[in-house]
């Protein structure tokens, strides 16, 4: 082989090694940017399902408060539905002493009290109690309940006891819009049967009531 | 002649050293501006992700925001409808109030 040759074979053989370098380097780099056009895709598909769940998750909480407000809103109307049926209870309580409920007159009214009361302090107790009535100084001026009264009650609620049991009234008065208390001589124990007082210690019944009648299937 | 056939190889072998220099230059080149495209590419992503991530936030908001609105105008329906039902009961709960407070029932 002569110089000439071998200068082309080097040549050849260069250029070949040069085009081979070129090549590879092309196709890697190809490659290189294919992968990370793939894993941006995969990355980018894998965001939007995360972001995906998080707009979910954000639709849901504000349906979730929303349920909750409509909740909130109803028993909101309940409560001003029950207000308004006490505040007018509370108004009918005062026509109760002229007009009386439910063909109960108020003496009548009071003498249940009474008795409830009485019930109340004697229940259990088979010895004699000696009780005093307490009334306001509006209902004891009006003589909604004179001696007479007592008697009937003093008779009856004995009868129904069992127990000898003497009622009177006291000269002491009490604050109160309407109804009794009722305590032993010896103040040791009384039942505070006022209105107030019924309304205050009934509160929870009575709001099971209006809403029993005013809700229930509604 | 000798002198002369070490030449033509020896420029030879310089001319394929230059080949290859030459390739190698252009291979690093070559790496250089698909690092760079890949770097563009992935500050593109990001960019685009923050695009992405507010309007599919936009879009479920809305549909809450829809649903809220729905929801708020049933239940003040609701309770409107519920006020007036009630109206008409409302003396005979006031009357079952005073039957417990004056203890007649």
């Amino acid at each position: 082989m002569g110089a000439k040759e071998m200068a082309e074979k080097i040549k050849g053989e260069a250029n070949g090694e040069s085009e081979k370098i070129i090549n590879e380097a092309k196709a890697n780099a190809e490659k290189k940017l294919e992968d990370t056009k793939k894993e941006l895709e995969l990355q980018k598909k894998r965001f939007v399902e995360a972001e995906e769940r998080k707009g979910i998750e954000e639709k849901e909480r504000i349906v979730r408060a929303a349920r909750q407000n409509a909740r909130k809103l109803r028993w909101m109307a309940e409560e001003e539905i029950i207000e308004k049926a006490l505040e007018r209870a509370l108004k009918h309580l005062k026509d109760v002493k002229s007009e009386g409920f439910e063909g109960n007159s108020y003496p009548n009214i009071l003498a249940g009290l009474i008795k409830d009361s009485t019930m109340s302090i004697t229940a259990g107790s088979s010895a004699g109690a000696e009780l005093e009535v307490l009334l306001s100084e509006e209902d004891a001026a009006a003589s909604y309940i004179d001696q007479a009264m007592l008697k009937n009650l003093t008779d009856e609620i004995s009868h129904d006891s069992g127990g000898n049991v003497r009622l009177s009234l006291s000269d002491e008065r009490i604050k109160s819009a309407g109804g009794v208390i009722v305590r032993r001589k010896d103040g040791e124990i009384e039942v505070n049967n006022t209105f107030e007082e019924r309304m205050a210690r009934l509160s929870t019944s009575l709001r099971e009531e209006i809403v029993k009648t005013l809700f229930t299937g509604k | 002649m000798a002198v002369e056939a070490l030449k033509i190889i020896r420029d030879a072998e310089e001319e394929g050293r230059k080949l290859l220099e030459e390739a190698k230059a252009s291979v690093a080149s070559m790496l250089k501006d698909a690092e760079e495209e890949v770097k563009r590419l992935k500050e593109k992503a990001r960019e685009d992700e923050k695009s992405i991530a507010s309007e599919i936030s936009a879009k479920y908001i809305q549909e809450g925001k829809e649903e809220e609105a729905a929801i708020l105008k049933t239940a003040e329906a609701e309770v409107k409808e519920l006020k007036s039902a009630t109206e008409s009961d409302l003396d005979t709960a006031v009357n079952v109030v005073l039957e417990k407070i004056l203890g007649v029932r």
